[in-house]
């Protein structure tokens, strides 16, 4: 048993340290809500207007593109520090893994994941209403399967 | 607790004598060449088809300006699947000792580089192993690829959905199917069955304009990689008690040192049998199916439901009937239990649906629980009936899905049974069609599916789970109601009581040509396998699973001298072809 | 000339092919007269290979067309056992199928799914011919449930009523518990011999241990019990007659009711094997579901519906026979039985027919002078089934009470009560509905309000249970009106349903002469096949005499009283002579109703309120108790997936708690 003592140390410290940090600033902050402090940035600066609650889902993109990359240099780094050892069979691994990275690559370039011009008008389904609503994107999309929604646009 | 507390306090003990001999020092050396494993391209040919097909698809449709002619990503996808399966049997042929099948001679073929004598062999350091089951597994595999492209093909159009993004999926999914079923080794495995699962999330939510196939997608997905979780976890559990991934050496090791009492093997088994059962859907495992197979796109459904099953159930008879099958004592118990939940619960349950494809989903949990009575008897004629039951059960889900994809018209969403009143007078042939496809599954005589119950329970029975076997057999008299539902539904009643009126256009249903050549496929599969089937008795009674050593290369005697670890396994230089 | 043997249900199976892909084309009458033909040509080879079979050792021809199922241990072959039982039944079922598909070309005349009604009709014939000549018990099986569906399709043939479609799902439902007990029988049988053929199974049937014998034969009958209408399980049988009335008289009387009989003569070496009490619990079902039967079909107003009690009644006969070690009193009986109860059906198809579809025997009477033919051929089917010597219904049902008697005194009683019972019934039916005075236009309604005038109290309480009737597919409500007024002419039928009406009275009359007390043709002919079960008696001639005498002094007692009763008696009379008891079968259907439609039901839906409630609920309650965010989730309709998600660590829970658990136990 001996030998798992520091793991179940950890997770109790772990375990600790959360619950005592809520705790103690639960217990020993003075709470003085102010109308400054609820706002939502804490900085001094009034919003003039609220958030805009949505931004282009490139966003996301781009960021699950980079992420494709941080994992083939995870893989890429450790090769390269044994590739001499490893020899022909490191070599053709790491070419079929790059190759499938690669390839992926050229998907979502042709698929116009990097571009950032104006936005390709998209057909709009007669079904989707064009103001906005208060529903979020997946909603909207999700209308025309719907058989309420055919009815209502009926 | 106390007594938890004792019993895993021993296992590190055992655990710590077992990691000694299999842990490897380091090479001592910085510079020496590390030791890799030889690679048999030829029997990785299968899968390096599928996968590489997938991405070259893909690059293909990435090229295309104006997008790919009609029809031109089924016929690839068909073609690439009936390539994997050319590649298959050679492999099936040497595992058989045969020289060559027909008129097709495999001599002049990468036959050199394949084992010369002739039986199961493995290769990558015995992390594929390639025998009877997985070639049984990947010929069924591509069979439902190839029947869900077809569904697929029209489906597609219909919906407004043309690309190559479902077949390219389809094809990695494949791929990580084959790769499970041809994993000799925990971490091969669960590689496999990542690679499958995600291309299957993917599949279910890819009906981009139905909220329900996001929403199944997502359920999917959350709940897969929460059971991946726990199979990981189980595997790790199963390496902390033996010392290695790889099946066979686990197994050498299980049957050379018994240990006394080791929590840690057990717990493995558990955990390792939740991800399984997970991906097969038995109770109480399989609270997503319904969900997902209401909102996924029918045609992926018909995959989901034979495919990803045949893989899950390869892995399930590899890894428990095989490498553990000297501890069936103490995994026959859970796969019980999970075997009498799905069977009751899949077929109850799926009499109170009014939706078709809900109710197809449970009666899938409850064909589940039968393919689960098999494994249980954890023997040569279970894990014959077990692939028996997964090659009849293929042709029968995916044609019923195919009937399902046409009745659900556009939108993919007229599903529920009212939908289905009076198809026998609107679609005679489709109707007639969907009836083979129900009675098959309830069982009935002369269809593939009363051979498949029937070996089953004979399986069963033979080994002494006969309550078991009567389980299965009151759960199946249940469940020939549900089948009797719809089928009444069909013919006995009208929707709004027409019955001698003309047909209108709008109910008619067109039977598109790829679809029907599916549906055509499975008729004839399903009623001749039912009228005739001696030959797929004989094909899955050849399809033994065996977990075979690698012969290690620098051995002059040709002995099989192996270690006790997989990665230890092929110490002498790396020997690769081509 | 017993190698064509493969003709006799392939030309059934023919016409039914044929009539699936060309029957709406060739059209009314050709439809009708090409699966005619097939069922006769079938009968024509039976003939031809009964004579063959003459010259075969033991009588005993063995035709194996492929082998189905090769795998392993088990082995089972597709062919065909032509013994001397199987040829017997072959003969007469091609035979009384013949003539009912002729007469179905009259009575289905105008109906637009006139070729659909000989396609199920053809199909049917080969299923009952695959039952009874398969060579093991997995294709008799096959047939078994070949036979059933199409009964469950001709049932709810009209189902564009809801009555004729409850009926047959009645009907199915029912029969799904008679399968599961032959299924069980038939891996029992597989697990005692390791082989499913009967010429091996029944052949060493004398070696098998008390128990298995027993297990085997107990699972036998209750897939008998379930395809032969008997107590329990006979509810369908009734029920069924919202058929077409040539399907009631070719499956729910003539043949496939009596698979089950044919089973347990198949089985007799089974039979013999096991314990005692076996026999007796077969003759017990036997013995009470005849009197059971006879006694609801004294107060039955529905002409079918009297004929389908009586079906009930006389099959409880044939099971009696079996229980009593008689198989070929039981088969003989099912011979007879099935012309003149094929007779009786089809006269009474016949009625309806004439009556343009009325079915009330309370408003019928004198039809004897409109319907000559008919009323002529019923008639003698009636003194046949009454078993009025030498009528052939006599024979065979004084061998039965003689075998019962010798069983035990008590079954014997029984016998002849029951006896009484059938001449009564039937009497009454014939005088309701050929004699008298014609009723058609008369309101039924009135005439049993005021003849109950005083008892008002008995109309209320009778009330509820009409309307449960209806539900169960009886048209029996006295508050319908008649369907032909006063001024109605009823016409007799035409050629096509007269004809098989006189062959069939004809035989009704002579049927017994293939087992007269002196000749024994048919136990000579049948001695291979029951030789294990067979109990022998040596009947005196005076033994003879005296049950002769008895039995037709019973007969003709329940005559004369049914004389007394409906053709002299008042209306205040006869309504005594029907109490409601007896009206509403003892009530047995109601309670079974009433069970189905209340615990039955609500079983079924516990059970999903089981998986929405309680696992939803634990799952839930979990959440809600451990970190209070329960509400906040749901409110987030997420909540599925991580109810799903619970259910999966539950699993794991309860799994890994099994693991060790297990493991401590074994430390």
């Amino acid at each position: 048993m001996g030998q798992y003592l520091p793991v179940f140390a950890l997770l109790v410290l772990a375990v600790v340290f959360g619950v005592l940090s809520l705790l103690v600033s639960k217990v020993l902050a003075p709470r003085l809500p102010t109308r400054a402090k609820e706002a939502p940035y804490e900085c001094g600066i009034i919003p003039g207007r609220e958030p805009p609650e949505r931004f282009p889902v490139r966003f996301y993109l781009v960021a699950m593109i980079f992420i494709v990359f941080d994992i083939e240099v995870i893989f890429f780094f450790p090769w390269a520090m044994v590739f001499e050892r490893l020899g022909l069979f490191g070599l053709v691994a790491i070419a079929i893994f790059a190759a499938a990275v690669f390839e992926s690559f050229v998907y979502l370039i042709s698929n116009g994941a990097l571009e950032w011009g104006p936005i390709k008008r998209q057909q709009r389904s007669a079904l989707v209403s064009p103001a906005r609503t208060a529903e979020t994107t997946i909603r909207r999309v999700g209308l025309e399967g719907r058989p309420r929604a055919a009815e209502e646009a009926a | 607790m106390s007594s938890l507390a004792v019993v895993l306090a021993q296992a590190p003990q055992t655990t710590v004598i077992n990691l000694a001999p299999g842990a490897g020092t380091p090479a001592a050396d910085p510079n020496a060449p590390i030791p890799t494993p030889p690679v048999l391209w030829a029997a990785l040919l299968p899968i390096l088809v599928l996968g590489i097909g997938g991405l070259v698809l893909l690059t293909i449709s990435s090229l295309l300006k104006k997008g790919a002619p009609r029809g031109f990503y089924t016929l690839y996808t068909v073609m690439v699947a009936g390539l994997s399966m050319a590649a298959a049997v050679p492999l099936w042929a040497k595992v058989n000792g045969w020289t060559k099948i027909a008129w097709w001679d495999f001599r002049d073929l990468w036959w050199q580089s394949l084992p010369t004598e002739a039986g199961p062999f493995s290769t990558l350091g015995q992390a594929i192993g390639v025998d009877g089951l997985s070639v049984f597994l990947i010929l069924l595999i591509c069979i439902a690829v190839i029947l869900g492209s077809l569904l697929s093909d029209d489906f597609l159009l219909r919906e407004g959905l043309e690309g190559p993004e479902t077949y390219a999926l389809l094809l990695f999914s494949a791929c990580g199917g084959v790769i499970m079923a041809m994993a000799d080794d925990l971490i091969v495995l669960f590689l496999g069955l990542e690679t499958l699962s995600i291309a299957v999330y993917v599949l279910a939510a890819s009906h981009l304009k139905r909220a329900q196939s996001q929403e199944a997608g997502l359920k999917y997905f959350v709940l897969g990689g929460f059971s991946s979780a726990f199979f990981l976890y189980g595997i790790a559990m199963l390496y902390g008690a033996t010392g290695t991934t790889n099946l066979v050496a686990m197994k050498d090791f299980l049957s050379r040192s018994i240990p006394a009492n080791n929590a840690l093997l057990l717990i493995g088994f558990a955990l390792l049998l939740v991800g399984f059962a997970f991906k097969v859907a038995a109770v109480p495992f399989h609270a997503w199916s319904p969900d997902v197979y209401d909102g996924a796109p029918t045609p992926s459904v018909a995959f989901m439901a034979s495919g990803v099953k045949a893989a899950g159930f390869a892995g399930l008879v590899r890894v428990f009937v095989v490498a553990f099958g000297q501890y069936a004592a103490d995994w026959q118990p859970i796969v019980y239990a999970l075997a009498v939940l799905s069977l009751v619960v899949g077929s109850v349950l799926a009499i109170v649906q009014n939706n078709v494809k809900r109710t197809l989903a449970y009666s899938s949990v409850s064909h589940v629980g039968f393919i689960l009575i098999a494994v249980e008897a954890a023997t040569p004629a279970g894990i014959q009936a077990v692939l028996f039951y997964l090659a009849s059960y293929t042709f029968m889900v995916v044609g019923s899905f195919g009937v399902v994809t046409l009745v659900g018209r556009v939108g993919d969403g007229r599903h529920s049974l009212d939908d289905y009143k009076g198809l026998g007078r609107t679609n005679p042939l489709l109707a007639a069609i969907f009836t083979v496809f129900l009675l098959a599954q309830a069982g009935v005589p002369f269809t593939a599916g009363f051979v498949a119950k029937f070996y089953a329970v004979i399986a069963a029975v033979d080994a002494g789970s006969t309550v078991l076997a009567v389980i299965a057999m009151i759960s199946a008299t249940i469940a020939a109601f549900l089948y009797l539902r719809i089928i009444v539904a069909m013919y006995m009643t009208d929707s709004d009581g027409r019955s001698a009126s003309p047909v209108s256009r709008a109910e008619r249903i067109r039977i598109p040509f790829a679809t029907g050549l599916s549906l055509l496929l499975c008729v004839l599969t399903t009623v001749g396998v039912g009228l005739l089937p001696g030959p797929l008795t004989e094909l899955s009674a050849k399809g033994t699973p065996s977990l075979v050593r690698e012969p290690a290369r620098t051995a002059t005697d040709g002995g099989l001298t192996v270690g006790t670890t997989g990665t230890e396994a092929a110490p002498g230089q790396s020997q690769q072809q081509g | 000339m017993v190698d064509i043997i493969w003709l006799v249900p392939a030309l059934p199976l023919l016409g039914f092919l044929l009539l699936v892909f060309f029957g709406k084309r060739i059209g009314e009458p050709l439809a009708g007269w090409l699966a005619t033909l097939m069922v006769g040509g079938s009968f024509v080879v039976a003939v031809a290979v009964f004579f063959g079979l003459l010259d075969q050792p033991e009588h005993t021809y063995e035709q194996v067309l492929f082998t189905w199922i090769p795998a392993g241990d088990l082995h089972v072959e597709v062919g065909f056992l032509v013994d001397p039982l199987s040829m017997a039944m072959t003969l007469f079922i091609t035979f009384v199928a013949s003539l009912i598909h002729l007469y179905s070309i009259g009575y289905m005349h105008g109906d637009e799914r006139f070729p659909t009604f000989f396609t199920y009709l053809n199909l049917f014939v080969f299923s009952m011919l695959v039952l009874v000549l398969g060579n093991n018990m997995l294709l008799t099986f096959l047939g078994w449930e070949g036979v059933g569906a199409c009964s469950y399709f001709l049932i709810s043939f009209w189902f564009t009523k809801e009555a004729n479609a409850s009926a047959g799902k009645k009907a199915f439902i029912t029969n799904r518990i008679g399968d599961w007990g032959f299924m069980v029988a038939m891996f029992a049988t597989f697990f005692a011999f390791g082989t499913l053929d009967y010429t091996k199974v029944m052949g060493q049937a004398g070696g098998l241990a008390k128990t298995t014998a027993t297990f085997i034969a107990l699972m036998l009958f209750v897939g008998a019990v379930g395809k032969s209408a008997q107590i329990p399980l006979y509810v369908w049988l009734p029920d069924a007659m919202a058929g077409p009335t040539p399907v009631s008289a070719l499956i729910h009387a003539a043949t496939m009711v009596t698979a089950g009989v044919y089973l347990m003569t198949r089985a007799n070496p089974i039979i013999a094997a096991s314990d005692g009490y076996v026999g007796w619990t077969i003759a017990g079902v036997g013995a009470a579901t005849a009197f059971v039967a006879a006694t609801i079909g004294m107060a039955q107003h529905d002409i079918k519906k009297v004929l389908a009690y009586s079906t009930v009644s006389q099959l409880g006969y044939m099971f009696l026979a079996v229980g009593s070690g008689a198989y070929v009193a039981a088969i003989f009986h099912m011979i007879t039985h099935a012309f003149f109860k094929a007779c009786l059906f089809l006269g009474s198809g016949s009625v309806i027919h004439g009556m343009v579809g009325e079915q009330d025997m309370r408003l019928m009477g004198a039809l004897r002078k409109y319907m000559p033919i008919t009323a002529g051929t019923f008639i003698v089917a009636w003194l046949a089934i009454a078993g009025v010597f030498p009528l052939s219904g006599f024979w065979s049902k004084d061998e039965i009470i003689e075998f019962a008697w010798h069983k035990s005194p008590v079954l014997g009683v029984i016998g002849f009560v029951t006896a009484v019972l059938t001449a009564y019934y039937m009497s009454r039916l014939v005088f309701l509905t050929f004699y008298g005075e014609p009723r058609w236009g008369e309101h039924a309604v009135r005439e049993v309000v005021q003849v109950g005038g005083a008892g008002s109290e008995e109309e209320a309480t009778t009330e509820p249970t009409e309307s449960v009737e209806l539900v169960n597919g009886l048209p029996l409500t006295s508050e319908r009106k008649p369907v032909v007024d006063a001024h109605f002419h009823p016409h007799e039928s035409g050629w096509t349903m007269t004809l098989p009406l006189v062959v069939l009275a004809l035989l009704s009359v002579i049927g017994g002469v293939i087992n007269l007390p002196g000749s024994h043709l048919l136990a000579n002919w049948l001695e291979p096949v029951v030789a294990a079960g067979e109990s022998h008696l040596e009947p005196t001639a005076t033994y003879i005499l005296i049950f002769s005498v008895i039995s037709t002094a019973l007969a003709l007692g329940g005559i004369g009283l049914a004389y007394f009763v409906w053709l002299k008696g008042s209306r205040q009379l006869q309504r005594g002579f029907e109490p409601v008891f007896l009206e509403k079968a003892w009530y047995y259907d109601l309670t079974l109703a009433a069970f189905m439609g209340g615990p039955g039901r609500r079983l079924f839906e516990a059970i999903s309120w089981f998986d929405r409630t309680v696992i939803d609920g634990i799952v839930n309650g979990v959440g809600a108790a451990t970190l209070g965010v329960g509400k906040k989730v749901r409110r987030l309709q997420n909540g599925y997936v991580r109810s799903y998600a619970l259910l999966v660590v539950i699993g794991v829970v309860l799994i890994t708690a099994f693991v060790l658990t297990r493991m401590l136990q074994l430390s």
